[in-house]
């Protein structure tokens, strides 16, 4: 787990194209309506992960891409139906305090989806403390200081 | 006699068990959470009175579909003889298949929802076919409900329900498939509710946020210490200006 870095990822693992067929084919005659978008998704999707944030991107004619920070995660979900679980795939899905119920990204085709989840879950909104409020301990420069001091030298000078 | 028949279910369960977790890839462990050093790991599973609440529903159906089922066949043989006895079978295991394959389905249930708890966040995993594991960290919850039924009371359970912002209602997908709602956590079905309410809502108050977007809570407090050093020296100059006129 330690050595997992998440930049690594870019594409999704090439089991998720055979995940995608056999969901396809269990819809019977969906089959050939279900492939080709699918297939599609699977060739275009793109994945960044870096310090601040993350982004998808995918799709060919209606191309979609989704930006988020680490910062702004609510809940992370991981689900795992039975035909994920032999390819050893799993889905994590991102929430965020957005108005729609259903999740905000969708990381599919992730073989390392444990740490990748661990992974932000360590970066995820209250999932630290927050050090950097209470570093006041250098004196503040700011207008107002030196305004009051101004006019404690002013009333100074006039005794 | 009874003991040999426990035997054989427990056996002929843990069989169907060892199935699921070398076929099917269902984790046999309960969840972690990444802790940090000195952090203390709560695991726990429902409590048994929300086994024994689930088996009394699952009685209950199962009482009133065999009735249903026993009603249509009588009346097929009171009618016509040769073509009642002819759906004897089909009409016995449509009553019992069902209700074997549902109260397994409890025992799975039940064996597969953990919940875990952190200094800092919960986890909650459900599910046999699709697992589903979810996690909340404390500081991003909003409210937190406790609902329990008068069955449930009896049994001695209650639900603990955590809510963040966002989406209400679980919505419907493009494609009309009902969702389930993500920005809510269920612990269904614990002995303890009242007691991981408080422990939620405490550890919630320790977090500084007010709530999303404002990260600290600055306002409380007030003037810098060397800000208000000044206003007293300034307040003294005038004082002394006062006295000396």
């Amino acid at each position: 787990m330690t050595d997992f870095d998440p930049g690594r990822i870019e594409r999704p693992d090439s089991s998720l194209l055979k995940y995608y067929v056999i969901m396809s084919v269990l819809t019977g005659p969906g089959f050939f309506i279900l492939i080709l978008p699918l297939f599609f998704k699977y060739e275009t999707l793109r994945y960044r992960f870096d310090d601040e944030g993350m982004s998808m991107s995918w799709g060919v004619l209606y191309r979609r891409e989704v930006h988020l920070t680490y910062r702004r995660i609510q809940d992370i979900h991981l689900t795992r139906n039975i035909i994920q679980r032999w390819f050893g795939l799993a889905t994590v899905t991102i929430q965020t305090a957005s108005g729609s119920s259903g999740p905000e990204m969708s990381i599919e085709g992730i073989l390392e989806a444990e740490p990748l989840r661990d992974f932000l879950y360590v970066k995820m909104r209250g999932a630290r403390e927050h050090h950097e409020s209470d570093s006041g301990a250098q004196p503040p420069q700011d207008e107002a200081l030196t305004l009051l001091r101004e006019i404690r030298d002013l009333l100074r000078s006039r005794t | 006699m009874s003991s040999q028949v426990e035997r054989a279910t427990k056996w002929m369960y843990g069989g169907v068990w060892g199935i699921l977790t070398q076929w099917f890839r269902v984790p046999d462990h309960p969840p972690t959470l990444p802790a940090t050093p000195g952090e203390q790991i709560r695991s726990f599973r429902p409590s048994e009175g929300f086994l024994r609440y689930l088996k009394l529903q699952f009685w209950l159906t199962f009482l009133i579909f065999d009735a249903l089922i026993l009603i249509a066949w009588s009346a097929v043989t009171a009618a016509l003889p040769i073509i009642g006895l002819w759906f004897a079978p089909l009409a016995l295991t449509l009553g019992i298949v069902p209700g074997a394959v549902a109260y397994l389905a409890i025992n799975l249930r039940y064996d597969t929802t953990w919940y875990v708890l952190s200094q800092r966040s919960l986890r909650i995993r459900s599910g046999i076919w699709v697992i589903h594991e979810a996690t909340i960290t404390f500081e991003n919850i909003q409210n937190v409900t406790v609902e329990s039924g008068p069955i449930e009371r009896w049994f001695g359970i209650g639900n603990v329900i955590v809510d963040t912002a966002g989406g209400g209602e679980g919505g419907k997908s493009s494609h009309g498939k009902s969702l389930p709602n993500f920005h809510r956590g269920e612990i269904a079905g614990i002995s303890n509710a009242a007691e991981i309410r408080q422990l939620i809502l405490s550890r919630l108050l320790l977090s500084k946020s007010v709530g999303l977007g404002d990260e600290t809570y600055t306002a409380s407090r007030g003037w810098p210490a060397e800000h208000a050093a000044v206003l007293r020296e300034i307040r003294d100059a005038i004082r002394n200006n006062i006295v000396t006129e």
